[in-house]
Parts: structure tokens; C-alpha cells; sequence
């Protein structure tokens, strides 16, 4: 068995004395009468960061990261019911454990929102988007007809769909993992949503949304579809899906939507003031800069190229603003001191392949021989 | 003279090119009741002097919606991020979102 090139660390925000929904569970289970409400009204209104500190320091909880080993680590999932409406989160319909309502979006939340999670835990040894046991929230039947899904910075939002165009968005398990990536990377490197920090934000996530399914099916990196959101259009549209990492620019070409215009290679960069510099289109080209990379490597995607990609997003070298190829320099590095030289030569090569050079810089890192993760 | 409003999405989970587009809706060629509606939502949303919350950040995924109001007299262009606060601005949206669907499809049928 290999060596894990990346004992496990904490994150890099060294700000955070938290109270684990753990003990709130605890607290809910043996605690005092009053102690049990308070808990539990914790546990099913807010469970975001902010109030989970504000939490910790109220009830003198741990000045540290409690760490626990993977197998310890418990998903707390609440799925609320927006009820058509644009209010979050709703009302809460399925909390952890619960069993299944007869609500097919609430239990695709549920068990997509599980996947990911167990994804990060078994694969990555993370607890939760910040690694430090967040609850898992999501809403469903957001808005009339509402045809998309997002992160909002603290929970999951899915609309229906419009029944035109899009099925309902709980449908597709790389949509799921892809928005909670989007909370993994606000909490470790914070990209910021612009120009190509931006792409690289998007990119991550589909990257990991893939893998999330790829682990769930089993699958290799020569088997996986490569696909973020199959299933997701109506049969009237003419696509597979949304986007293809595999081929960028071929998922849909349709009378309505128009057709994918995603780059694969940086000379189709598209400039851009829209989608906040293009954050959709160009992240194309990291896209598959990933997929070739998983290709080049083989197996499993999550167990080499997702992890040089994970660690890289976790290297404190990696700034909010961060270039295309200042995020594969480091990817690059990341690979050859974590795995090996063949490893290293792999990615860069992965770069070139979509107009990239990062061998270079990673050169230049490589010598100076520090390591970014804490 | 009646309302011309055009209504384009930027963003959201994907790209869609064909929903970037920005697509002209007339008040004149709907029906009286579904114009006086988006009129009435027009001046709910007071679009032409309603001043827009600062940019801060943008939240991944969610959906920027190019809106354009042109009632023969004044014109207004606005950007509207997502997660919408304002009640009737959010009304408007969804009622424009929905009139647009509804052409792209009758467009393409």
C-alpha cells in the first residue's frame, strides 16, 4: 500500500474554536430540558460557520479543533422545503436520520448531500465542508419554475426546474458535489468568483462534483462519463449535459440554449465581462488540464489526480486571486513532491496539453523545497 | 407607448449562450391583462429611480439578470444579482423569466 504522501492536517484557517454538531447532538440527547430545546432549535435553524462559533464560545466550549479520526466523523444533513418560494431556507422536512418523506427532491437531496460527504471523509480524511463537522443544509422547490441550483455561502438551493429545459436540479450527483465544492473552497483557498480565480473555483468544483460520482459508481478515470449535470435537460434539448470535461465546447448545441462555448485550451480563452469574466466558459480549460491528467495517471481519478488537485486547494501558497498557471505550478509541485518525478511530469504535461507550461515555476517551488500545507 | 423590456440571464450553474441573449419583450404584443401585470410590477420595482445594493461578491452559481426598460420616454439598464432581496424586483424577475421562456420556446417551435 502507498504511503499517504499527505498526513493529515488540520485547514489552513487557524481561527476557529467550534462546537461540533456532535456535542450539539449530545447536548440534544442528555442535556437538561431547556439545554435539549436550545440544541436542538441550533441544530435546525442556523448551522452555519459564523453561528457555530458564536455558539462555541457561549457554551465555553473547546478553544481547538476537536480531531477526529474518518471513521468518526457523522454527516448532519437537514433538507428544508422553500415551498415555492425565494425565502431560505424554508421549512425543515428531513433532518439526519429521519426517515425518507414521500418527496423525491428532498431524499435526492438527502442522499446526494450523504455522497459528498462520505466522499470527503473516506477519500480526503475532511469532516465536512470545513472540516470541522459543518451540518449539511439544503433547500428544495426553491422558487415557481426556478431553473438552477447554488451555494449561497452557508447551504444548498435547488429549483425544480422548468420542465422545459431543466428537470429538477436534485437529479444529478455531481450538481450536488459540485456546489458543496464550492463551500470546500471558500473555506480552504477562497477563490474569488472573477476572471480566472474565478474559472479555478468553478473548475474545482466540477472537478470534485465528478469524482463524488465517479466514487459513488466505482468507477475509473477511463470509465467515468466526465460529464457535470447528465440528466439535468429535458428530452426537447439537444445536449447531454452541461458541461463535458472530457470535450469541452460539445455538451449541448440547441436552438434555445445555443451551444456549449466552453474552451478547451487557453486559445480559446474567452474575455469577457459576463458570468463574472466568463467563470463558466473558461473553466473549460482547467477542466480538462483535470481530465487529461486523471487519464495520464489511471485508476481511480480521486486517489492521485484528485488528491494533487485537493491538496493544492489546501496549499496556503495558492492565493484568492490565483492564475491558471500559478494553480498548476502548484499542481505540479504538489504532484512531484507528494507522489513522485513520473507524477510531477504527468501533470505539467496535462498543462501543456491545454496551452499551459507550469513546469517552469514548479521548478522554481520545487527548489525552494517549503511545503504550503500547515 | 407601451413597455419594451429586455431581459437576458448571465450565470447560473452553467453557461447557456441562448439565455445570455438578451430577448426583447413588448408589452404590445401580449395580452391586456399579462401587460398591465408586468406594468404594474415595473412600477412596483420603481425601475426607473430604484438605486441598486453595491456589488460585494458574487455568490457561486447564482444568476445575473440583465434587464433593460425602455417606456418611450425613459430607459434603464440594470444588473441584477441573485439572491434578489427586494420583493417586487424579485416578482418582476420571475414574471420576466417566465414570459421569456415562453418566447424562446414559441422562437423555436
Amino acid at each position: 500500500m502507498r504511503r499517504d504522501p499527505f498526513p493529515r492536517h488540520r485547514h489552513r484557517c487557524g481561527c476557529c474554536p467550534i462546537v461540533p454538531p456532535e456535542l450539539l447532538r449530545r447536548i440534544a440527547q442528555n442535556g437538561t430540558k431547556p439545554q435539549r430545546e436550545a440544541a436542538l432549535a441550533t441544530l435546525a435553524t442556523d448551522h452555519s460557520l459564523r453561528f457555530a462559533r458564536a455558539t462555541a464560545q457561549l457554551l465555553g466550549g473547546p478553544a481547538r479543533r476537536i480531531t477526529l479520526a474518518a471513521a468518526e466523523f457523522v454527516p448532519y444533513r437537514t433538507i428544508f422545503d422553500a415551498g415555492h418560494r425565494e425565502a431560505l431556507p424554508g421549512k425543515a422536512v428531513r433532518v439526519e436520520g429521519q426517515r425518507a418523506p414521500r418527496d423525491v427532491e428532498v431524499n435526492e437531496a438527502y442522499d446526494g448531500l450523504g455522497a459528498t460527504f462520505a466522499f470527503y471523509a473516506d477519500v480526503y480524511d475532511r469532516n465536512s465542508i470545513d472540516d470541522a463537522g459543518m451540518p449539511l443544509d439544503a433547500s428544495v422547490h426553491y422558487g415557481v419554475r426556478y431553473d438552477n441550483a447554488f451555494w449561497n455561502g452557508r447551504q444548498m438551493v435547488f429549483g425544480d426546474g422548468d420542465g422545459e429545459i431543466f428537470n429538477r436540479f436534485t437529479a444529478s450527483l455531481d450538481v450536488i458535489g459540485h456546489e458543496l465544492t464550492h463551500g470546500v473552497t471558500a473555506d480552504e483557498a477562497n477563490l474569488v468568483y472573477l476572471g480566472q480565480a474565478g474559472a479555478l473555483n468553478e473548475s474545482i468544483s466540477d472537478a470534485f462534483g465528478s469524482l463524488v460520482k465517479q466514487y459513488k459508481l466505482g468507477q475509473t478515470a477511463a470509465e467515468a462519463d466526465w460529464l457535470i449535470g447528465e440528466g439535468l435537460f429535458t428530452r426537447r434539448v439537444k445536449g447531454v449535459a452541461l458541461r463535458s470535461m472530457k470535450a469541452p465546447g460539445t455538451a449541448f448545441d440547441d436552438p434555445v440554449l445555443g451551444k456549449d462555448d466552453q474552451p478547451a485550451t487557453m486559445k480559446g480563452y474567452v474575455h469577457t465581462t459576463a458570468d463574472n469574466g466568463g467563470v463558466h466558459t473558461n473553466s473549460g480549460i482547467p477542466n480538462h488540464a483535470f481530465y487529461l491528467t486523471a487519464i495520464a495517471l489511471g485508476g481511480h481519478a480521486w486517489e492521485v489526480a484528485g488528491r494533487i488537485w485537493y491538496e493544492t486547494l489546501r496549499d496556503r501558497r495558492l492565493k484568492a486571486n490565483a492564475t491558471f498557471r500559478q494553480f498548476a505550478v502548484l499542481t505540479v509541485t504538489t504532484a512531484a513532491q507528494g507522489f513522485g518525478a513520473a507524477e510531477g511530469k504527468a501533470v505539467a504535461a496535462a498543462w501543456q496539453g491545454v496551452g499551459i507550461d507550469a513546469s517552469m515555476g514548479s521548478r522554481r517551488l520545487a527548489r525552494r523545497g517549503d511545503r504550503g500545507a500547515p | 407607448m407601451s413597455l419594451r423590456i429586455d431581459f437576458g440571464i448571465e450565470g447560473g450553474f452553467a453557461a447557456l449562450p441562448g439565455l445570455a441573449k438578451p430577448l426583447r419583450i413588448d408589452c404590445a404584443d401580449l395580452s391586456k391583462e399579462e401587460a398591465a401585470r408586468i406594468e404594474a410590477l415595473v412600477r412596483r420595482a420603481d425601475i426607473f429611480h430604484l438605486r441598486l445594493p453595491a456589488h460585494v461578491a458574487s455568490i457561486p452559481d447564482a444568476r445575473t439578470y440583465t434587464i433593460g426598460v425602455d417606456d418611450g420616454s425613459q430607459h434603464r439598464r440594470l444588473r441584477v444579482e441573485e439572491p434578489i432581496a427586494d420583493d417586487a424586483m424579485r416578482e418582476l424577475v420571475a414574471e420576466l423569466r417566465g414570459h421569456a421562456a415562453r418566447l424562446r420556446r414559441a422562437g423555436t417551435s
